[in-house]
């Protein structure tokens, strides 16, 4: 039965989501500590910078396969409909602080890895509010 | 899209989840398509409509 196939997607969407950030976790963890142990430089410094955001980059195809996968189109329309306003939101408060950085000495600088929790905060945040306030 | 899904549902004495289940959807699907929040897509749309032995148009009324 589908309804048994739906709840199939969204578990395994969350366990590979779970899995995904479990590493991302680990290497921003892993990487803190061998930066401040060891001081790796040239290749091993690039490599360990960049190994957090593979999972993030993994987890944008994850999400692509939940869509794909699926079956019940509201859902799916739900999960766009917060993605698109999560990436509203995203861009919006971005681009205030960006300008609030620019033009004022005494706003702390954004840093960047920051916008993809900020995204997912966001769209767990719109998925409440559109199922509360428009769908209920 | 106003339609007659709750009356259809009454009369065989489903509740929304035996219908979702029928549908193979979500309950929330359900009930965002009968409280007219949500218009199902075509072959959603043909899909109940075969399970209420029906037309598309006589559960389905476009108001304009």
């Amino acid at each position: 039965m589908t309804t048994a196939k739906t709840n199939e997607a969204v578990r395994r969407y969350n366990y590979r989501f779970l899995t995904a950030m479990a590493f991302y976790v680990l290497f921003i963890l892993g990487g803190g500590f061998a930066f401040r142990l060891y001081h790796p430089t040239g290749a091993t410094a690039y490599l360990l910078a960049t190994l957090p955001s593979l999972p993030i980059v993994l987890s944008l195809v994850i999400v692509a396969r939940y869509l794909g996968e699926e079956k019940d189109e509201f859902r799916r329309d739900l999960q766009v409909q917060a993605m698109l306003c999560a990436m509203g939101a995203t861009l919006a408060v971005t681009s205030v602080w960006g300008f609030l950085e620019l033009f004022l000495a005494n706003i702390p600088h954004f840093q960047l890895y920051l916008v993809f929790p900020m995204f997912w905060l966001f769209v767990g945040i719109s998925a409440v509010l559109l199922m509360q306030l428009r769908y209920r | 899209m106003k339609n007659q899904l709750r009356v259809l549902r009454a009369q065989r004495g489903w509740s929304q989840a035996d219908l979702a289940d029928r549908l193979e959807v979500s309950r929330q699907s359900v009930n965002a398509i009968e409280t007219g929040k949500y218009d199902p897509s075509l072959p959603l749309a043909f899909k109940l409509a075969r399970l209420f032995e029906t037309a598309i148009e006589e559960i389905f009324q476009d108001e304009v």
